[in-house]
């Protein structure tokens, strides 16, 4: 059994908000949360990459989550939205500081590129728009050996009626492309009362076209590949370290490769 | 309750009995607790629940969503906790037109269910309750 997730959780300058949104994600049950930097650079002027702030500054007493006796994980996570190729440099040093890298892209070509190419974790699919794209078989299924998940976030849903028929129509169209496989669900919540618990979560999956297996893994255990997956690109390439397992004891991590210990189920 | 099938008595002597869907319906415990509205004078009465929870079903599924058959059992005023019957079908429609509610009368409001069960008596008990000092 692993355990909740809710990798992308919107960062606010303010600090009380962001204390009550992790108390909240405790209370629920979630075990880790990632804080999501918005990143949207545009060609007109330079823009910094926003540094993340350090979590003990942030917030300050971890809190205990509800059920067990380990107090929550927080992680710092960057989300680029791109609308050209050159907004996302590999390997930049400004991205090293992030636990979890994500990209948003915006149109096909580009959706292609970062699904095949680009040495990120997660790929957003807007819900806030109607699609400009429809997806195809071949960039997501390499998407998937390559260890990348799919993100889906429900918190537009919540505000506003025509959101939610966007958020359900793409997350279906996904659904259809994927089967099921490497797909996240998260809030992208900027208040404490835009959180759903984990198991309220796993029916939404249902209702996107998930099977009940595919929509718990949706919350736990692809959540957990996709922190292990940030952990080898992080490591750099070429670098051998050794993971205690019960199923392997070597591990060789070149580039962005999907980690051995928990892979998605193949069906 | 139907019996679908009997199996085979077996050579130890016992007889072994399935039942595919035992319950017909299922219960549901829900909070909709007063700090989490975001106004918290609000006064919410059983029977405004009970259009809460149609206009939620009848926002996301339309008219066929809105004619579940939902029953609140029992309604706490104090607490904000109710108890909701609804046959087993309806359960994943009742259930994300709860989740993905936000807005109750112009307030931003977030239904958090409690427990799931299709038995009323599983409902009795909370591990995540428990103290265990």
């Amino acid at each position: 059994m692993s355990v909740f997730m809710d990798l992308n959780v919107l960062f606010s300058a303010d600090r009380s908000r962001m204390q009550s949104l992790v108390e909240t994600a405790a209370h629920l049950g979630f075990s880790t949360v990632a804080i999501n930097y918005v990143f949207e650079p545009t060609t007109k002027k330079k823009q910094e990459v926003p540094s993340p702030v350090p979590i003990s500054e942030l917030i300050g007493q971890l809190p205990v989550v509800q059920g067990r006796s380990r107090p929550i994980k927080v992680l710092n996570r960057l989300t680029v939205v791109m609308s050209e190729a050159s907004h996302f440099r590999p390997n930049a040093t400004e991205y090293r500081a992030f636990d979890l890298l994500a990209i948003q892209p915006t149109t096909e070509k580009l959706f292609h590129t970062t699904c095949m190419l680009c040495d990120v974790d997660i790929i957003c699919i807007s819900v806030t728009e109607k699609l400009p794209f429809f997806f195809k078989r071949a960039p997501i299924n390499g998407a998937i050996d390559r260890g990348v998940v799919f993100e889906v976030s429900y918190a537009s849903a919540l505000r506003d009626s025509t959101m939610r028929r966007y958020t359900i129509a793409n997350a279906v169209c996904l659904m259809e492309s994927c089967k099921g496989k490497n797909v996240i669900v998260s809030s992208a919540a900027e208040k404490a009362l835009e959180l759903r618990g984990p198991y309220d979560i796993v029916n939404l999956g249902a209702l996107f076209g998930l099977s009940d297996a595919d929509s718990k893994e949706a919350v736990s255990s692809t959540c957990r590949a996709v922190l292990l997956h940030a952990e080898t690109r992080k490591t750099a390439s070429g670098i051998v370290y050794t993971r205690i397992s019960q199923q392997e004891a070597l591990q060789d991590c070149v580039g962005s490769e999907a980690p051995a210990a928990k892979r998605p189920k193949p069906t | 309750k139907m019996r679908a099938g009997a199996e085979e008595a077996e050579s130890s002597g016992y007889q072994r009995v399935v039942l595919k869907n035992a319950s017909p319906h299922q219960y549901l415990k829900s909070d909709l607790p007063p700090r989490v509205l975001e106004d918290e004078s609000a006064r919410v009465s059983a029977i405004d629940l009970k259009t809460f929870i149609t206009s939620c079903l009848r926002s996301l599924f339309g008219e066929v969503g809105a004619a579940l058959n939902v029953d609140v059992l029992k309604y706490d005023e104090e607490t904000l906790t109710a108890l909701l019957r609804v046959p087993s079908r309806g359960l994943v429609k009742l259930w994300s037109s709860l989740t993905l509610q936000g807005f109750y009368q112009n307030r931003v409001c977030a239904f958090r269910v409690l427990q799931v069960s299709p038995f009323l008596l599983a409902l009795t008990g909370n591990s995540r309750d428990l103290q265990l000092d």
